[in-house]
C-alpha cells in the first residue's frame, strides 16, 4: 500500500505516495520525475544516485525514502541554487566539469558533481588526494578520473573566490 | 599547417550543460502514460531440456497484463557475430545460467518480479561443458547440436568449434628450423565486464498505427532495428529506434539486447513497456568478454630479426557467437613486420553468458600475449626491449597480417616521445620496475551519412544517425563549423532515430570521427558548394573568387562585397535550387592504422603480491586531433580501463556451472580514482591520408597495452613474468613464492592434427 510522505526538495515541499518499501532513488526518479539522479546498481556501490542530504552527500538508493522526511534534500536539479547562482547560472562545480572535461558519457556526472559540491562545503581547500578520497563512492568508466578531479580542484578556487 | 579556427580548440562537449544539470535523458528516463513494468525470468540451470513452463500462476496475479516465453516469439534464429545460432528467448533448451525464459509486464517493477517466482519451469539437465580447452576437445559435451546447420557456419572443426580464421604467409616451418631461436609461450586473459554505468534499457511502444516505437540504449540504432525486425519477424520499416542517451556501452550496447522482450509485450497489451537492467542482469545475462587462451611460437635470429610467427588462440565465445575471434587473427603479429606467418584463431561454445564486443573486442587480449612474449624474448636475447621492437616495427610500406600496405604512420614517434618522457632505458630502485608495449588498431570503417541544412539565422543543423559517444558529435560539430567557418555553436547537432537519418554504421570500433567525420566533412564541403553557387549568382561573381569565414560568403579580393549565410539561406527560399542542404554518403574508409606506445612504472609489495601502479606515460598518434580535450580524456579513460584489466578486474566463472560468481560492482573491481596514478599522455600527430582533416581513429588502442605494460614492469621490478591475467595479490605472490600454476594450456599439436598437419 502506498503512503503519503511529504519530501523536501530543492527548498520545496512535496507529496508523494510512496511504498514503505522505496527507495529515495526511486521515490525521486519515479514520482517526482526527478530523473537526474542516477540508477547504476541499487545497491550503494556505484554513487552514480549520490544526493545532497542535510549537507551530506548519501547513496540515495540506500536510504528508505520515507526516512528522508525532514531532511533538505538536494539533487542535480537543484544543485546551482546552492551558490545561489543567478537562474540559468550553473553551479561553479557543474561548469568546472564543462570547461575541464570532466564527463564523457554523463551517467555518473550527477552523482559525482554532488559528492564534489558536498565535499567542498566542508573542504574548501583541498589538494588532488583529498578530492580521490572524496569521490571514493563514485564509478566513472569513461574518463579515467584525471579530468574529474582537476574540475574539482578548479572549481574549489573558483568558490574560494 | 593550416589554421584552423575550430578544429584543434580544447572546446567544451556540446552536450556538457545537459549532462551536467541532468537533463539530458537516457533510457530508463523514459517515462510515458500508462506504462508497464518489464522484468526477466532466467534460467538457473547451465543446460538442459525444458520439459515445462507454466505460466498461469503468474497470470492470475493481480497488476500482471502480459507474460511472453520463448513460444511467443516467430521461430527465427538470428546472431549477433557471423552465424545465426540462437533465438531471442529460449524455447526447447537453454545454453547457460543467465538464458532469458520468459518475460513479464506488470503495473510495476516489484509486481512483475513477484510474477516471476510464480513461473513454473521444470528442466531436464543435459551434460555441459564450461572450460574452453577442453570444450575444444573431440568428444567434448556439444553446447549445440547442430553447429553445421546453422546458417553462417562457415569453415570450423564443428563440434563447439564455430568458428576459425587463419591466416598464412610464407614458409613457417622452414623459417622455424632457419631460425638461430625459437620460443614459446602461453597465456590466458581474463572474462571481463564492460562496466559501463548505465545498465541498459528501453521502453517499447507499439503505436496505434501499428509501428513500434524503441527508445533504446544502444550504439547501434539501426543494428537494433534490424535484428528486431527479424527476431518479431516484422518489417523493418513498422520499427522506429530511438537513440536515447548514451551512458557508456564500450561494445557492449553494439546490438540487440533486451529490446525484443518489451517490444512482443506491448504488442501483447498496447501499452508502453519498459525494461531497466539490475546491476546483476548486466554482469549475468549477455555481452561481456570471456578468457582467451593464446599460444604464441616465435622464430628470432640472433641479430634480433623476426623471421616467424605461429599463433593459435581459443577465444571463449559463450553459448552463442555474440562477437568472433576476428582479432586472434588480425592482432596475432602486433605491429611488427615478420615475414612467415602461420595464424589460427578459433571460436569455441561453453555453457556460460555468451560474449559481447568491448573496445576492440579481443585486441587487448592478443596485446598481452604478443607484447609480453616481446619483452620475454628480448630479455632472454639480452637485447633492449624496446629497440627489440623497433628493429622488428612495421614501416611505410610493410604488408600487415590482413595484406593491407602500411601508409605513413607515427608508430616510431610514439615510442620515441614515449622513451623521452619516462627517460629510457633507466633501472629503478628495489622492487620498482618499468614496462612498456606498443599497440595498433586500424581507424574503424563502415556506411556513414550525413546531411547539413543551413537555417534562416545563418545556423547549420547537421544530421547523423551515428550515437555520441565519447563526445562524437561535439568533434562532428567541429569538423562541419571549420568546414564552414562559423562557430561551433553555429551547429546544431540533431538527436537522431532511424526514421529520421539515413543508414549509418554503428558507433563502434572507433569509427566515428575517422568515417562519420569524413562525411561531415564532405557534406559540409557540398553545403559550401552550393552556398558559393548562390552567392555567386547574387553577386555576380565567379563561385571559384568566394570564400566562407566568420559566418559569410564573400569575395577573396574583395571582403566587402559579401552575403551571410543568415542572407544566403533566406535567399535560398524563392531560389532557383531551393534551400541549402549538403549531403554526403560514403561506404568504406581506407586502411588507416593508429599506434600507440603505453609504459608503466610499478611498484610490488613482495610481502603481499600487490602491484601499485606508480607512473603511466602514453604516447598515440592520432593523426590530427580535432578537439585534444576529448581526445586526451578518451585516451586517460582507456589506459584506466586497461589497467583496471591488469590489476584487479575479473568476472569468476563457476568452474562447474559457468554461472557468473561476482554480479556486483563491490565484487568485480574497476578502478576508483583513489587506484589510479596520473596518466600522462603525448598526442603524436602525423595526419593520415584519408581521415577528416588528417584524423585518426582514438578511442580503442589506449586500452591495450596496459595488462603487457604491467606485466614486464613487474618482470623488470621482481624477476618473474606472469602470463595470466588479471595481476591481482595472490597470483603475484604465488609467482614471487615460485609456485607453478596449473593451468592448461592451448593444446597445439591437437589442433594441427585435426587441421591434418
Amino acid at each position: 500500500m502506498k503512503i503519503p510522505l511529504q519530501l523536501k526538495v530543492n527548498g520545496e515541499l512535496r507529496q508523494v505516495l510512496v511504498q514503505p518499501y522505496y527507495s529515495l532513488l526511486d521515490a525521486l526518479r519515479d514520482e517526482l520525475l526527478l530523473t537526474g539522479t542516477k540508477k547504476g546498481c541499487d545497491e550503494g556501490d556505484c554513487g552514480a544516485c549520490t544526493v545532497i542530504m542535510d549537507g551530506r552527500a548519501v547513496t540515495s538508493c540506500l536510504i528508505l525514502a520515507h526516512s528522508a522526511k525532514g531532511a533538505e534534500i538536494t539533487t542535480i536539479e537543484g544543485v546551482a541554487d546552492l551558490a545561489e547562482s543567478e537562474p540559468g547560472e550553473l553551479h561553479p562545480v557543474q561548469q568546472a566539469f564543462v570547461d575541464y572535461g570532466g564527463l564523457q558519457c554523463g551517467f555518473c556526472t550527477p552523482g559525482l558533481i554532488m559528492s564534489a559540491v558536498a565535499f567542498l562545503q566542508r573542504n574548501p581547500n583541498p589538494d588532488a588526494g583529498e578530492v580521490k578520497f572524496a569521490i571514493g563512492g563514485n564509478l566513472c568508466r569513461c574518463t579515467g578520473y584525471s579530468k574529474v578531479v582537476e574540475a574539482i580542484l578548479a572549481a574549489s578556487e573558483t568558490l574560494r573566490g | 599547417m593550416v589554421d584552423f579556427k575550430t578544429l584543434g580548440q580544447s572546446l567544451p562537449r556540446v552536450d556538457a550543460t545537459q549532462k551536467v544539470t541532468g537533463k539530458a535523458v537516457y533510457a530508463a528516463d523514459v517515462y510515458l502514460p500508462e506504462m508497464l513494468m518489464c522484468k526477466l525470468l532466467i534460467s538457473p540451470v547451465s543446460h538442459a531440456r525444458i520439459v515445462k513452463l507454466d505460466t498461469s500462476k503468474a497470470l492470475k496475479l493481480p497488476g500482471v497484463r502480459a507474460i511472453v516465453t520463448g513460444n511467443n516469439f516467430p521461430d527465427v534464429f538470428f546472431g549477433s557475430g557471423a552465424l545465426r545460432d540462437r533465438r531471442i528467448m529460449a524455447r526447447d533448451k537453454v545454453f547457460y545460467v543467465g538464458d532469458p525464459v520468459a518475460a513479464v509486464a506488470a503495473d510495476d517493477e516489484v509486481t512483475a518480479q513477484e510474477a516471476l517466482d510464480l513461473i513454473e519451469v521444470e528442466y531436464e539437465g543435459l551434460e555441459r561443458v564450461v572450460h574452453p580447452l577442453e570444450a575444444i576437445e573431440e568428444g567434448a559435451p556439444n553446447v549445440h547440436d547442430d553447429v553445421e546447420s546453422f546458417d553462417g557456419y562457415g569453415f570450423a572443426m564443428g563440434g563447439n568449434n564455430c568458428t576459425l580464421l587463419d591466416s598464412d604467409r610464407g614458409d613457417v616451418d622452414q623459417a622455424f628450423r632457419d631460425a638461430d631461436h625459437v620460443f614459446e609461450d602461453s597465456y590466458r586473459s581474463q572474462a571481463i565486464n564492460q562496466g559501463f554505468l548505465e545498465p541498459m534499457a528501453c521502453v517499447a511502444n507499439l503505436e496505434p498505427n501499428g509501428r513500434l516505437t524503441v527508445w533504446a540504449s544502444t550504439q547501434g540504432p539501426f543494428q537494433v532495428r534490424q535484428q528486431l525486425a527479424s527476431v518479431l519477424d516484422m518489417p523493418l520499416s513498422r520499427i522506429k529506434v530511438v537513440a536515447m542517451e548514451l551512458g557508456g556501452g564500450f561494445g557492449a550496447k553494439l546490438r540487440l539486447a533486451f529490446e525484443a522482450f518489451p517490444a512482443l509485450l506491448s504488442m501483447k497489451t498496447g501499452k508502453p513497456v519498459k525494461l531497466v537492467n539490475t546491476r546483476e542482469e548486466a554482469f549475468t545475462i549477455n555481452g561481456p568478454r570471456l578468457e582467451t587462451n593464446i599460444h604464441l611460437k616465435t622464430g628470432v635470429m640472433s641479430d634480433g630479426t623476426i623471421v616467424a610467427r605461429e599463433s593459435h588462440s581459443v577465444f571463449d565465445v559463450g553459448a552463442y557467437l555474440g562477437a568472433g575471434p576476428n582479432s586472434g587473427v588480425a592482432h596475432a603479429l602486433g605491429p611488427y613486420n615478420i615475414p612467415n606467418i602461420r595464424l589460427r584463431s578459433y571460436g569455441v561454445y561453453t555453457n556460460k553468458i555468451y560474449v559481447g564486443s568491448y573496445r576492440a573486442s579481443g585486441v587487448a587480449d592478443m596485446t598481452f600475449a604478443v607484447e609480453s612474449h616481446m619483452d620475454s624474448i628480448a630479455h632472454r636475447l639480452g637485447i633492449d626491449p624496446i629497440e627489440f621492437r623497433l628493429r622488428n616495427a612495421l614501416s611505410e610500406g610493410d604488408a600487415t597480417a590482413g595484406g593491407a600496405r602500411v601508409p605513413k604512420n607515427g608508430l616510431r614517434e610514439t615510442v620515441e616521445a614515449v622513451k623521452e618522457r619516462m627517460g629510457l632505458p633507466k633501472k629503478l630502485g628495489e622492487n620498482r620496475g618499468v614496462g612498456v608495449a606498443m599497440g595498433e588498431w586500424r581507424s574503424g570503417s563502415g556506411p556513414s551519412t550525413a546531411s547539413i541544412s543551413v537555417n534562416e539565422d545563418g545556423t547549420v543543423s547537421l544530421l547523423t544517425g551515428s550515437v555520441d559517444i565519447s563526445g562524437s558529435d561535439t568533434s562532428l560539430a567541429q569538423i562541419a563549423a571549420e568546414s564552414l567557418g562559423i562557430e561551433l555553436d553555429q551547429v546544431i547537432v540533431s538527436k537522431r532515430d532511424t526514421d529520421m537519418t539515413p543508414f549509418t554504421g554503428p558507433s563502434g570500433g572507433s569509427r566515428i570521427v575517422y568515417s562519420q567525420g569524413k562525411a561531415v566533412q564532405q557534406a559540409a564541403e557540398d553545403t559550401r558548394q552550393k552556398l558559393f553557387d548562390l552567392a555567386a549568382q547574387r553577386l555576380g561573381v565567379q563561385p571559384s573568387a568566394l570564400v566562407c569565414s566568420e559566418g559569410r560568403v564573400y569575395v577573396q579580393d574583395n571582403p566587402s562585397q559579401a552575403m551571410s549565410l543568415a542572407q544566403l539561406a533566406r535567399a535560398s527560399l524563392t531560389s532557383q535550387q531551393g534551400p541549402i542542404i549538403g549531403l554526403a554518403s560514403l561506404s568504406s574508409m581506407p586502411y588507416a592504422p593508429v599506434f600507440n606506445t603505453q609504459a608503466a612504472e610499478v611498484l610490488v609489495d613482495t610481502e603481499t603480491g600487490q602491484v601499485k601502479v606508480t607512473r603511466f606515460v602514453q604516447a598515440q598518434d592520432v593523426g590530427v586531433a580535432i578537439n585534444p580535450m576529448a581526445v586526451v580524456g578518451q585516451l586517460e579513460g582507456g589506459a584506466v580501463q586497461g589497467i583496471g584489466r591488469a590489476l584487479s578486474e575479473e568476472m569468476q566463472i563457476d568452474p562447474d556451472t559457468g554461472r557468473v560468481m561476482n554480479p556486483s560492482l563491490a565484487t568485480y573491481l574497476m578502478p576508483l580514482a583513489v587506484d589510479m596514478p596520473e596518466i600522462e599522455t603525448i598526442l603524436v600527430s602525423v595526419p593520415s591520408e584519408d581521415g577528416p582533416f588528417g584524423a585518426r581513429a582514438v578511442a580503442e588502442p589506449p586500452g591495450f597495452g596496459p595488462p603487457a605494460a604491467i606485466a614486464n614492469a613487474i618482470y623488470d621490478a621482481v624477476g618473474v613474468r606472469i602470463n595470466e591475467l588479471p595481476f591481482s595479490a595472490e597470483r603475484v605472490l604465488a609467482a614471487l613464492q615460485g609456485k607453478e600454476t596449473e593451468n592448461r594450456t592451448v593444446d597445439v599439436d591437437s589442433l594441427k592434427r585435426r587441421e591434418g598437419m
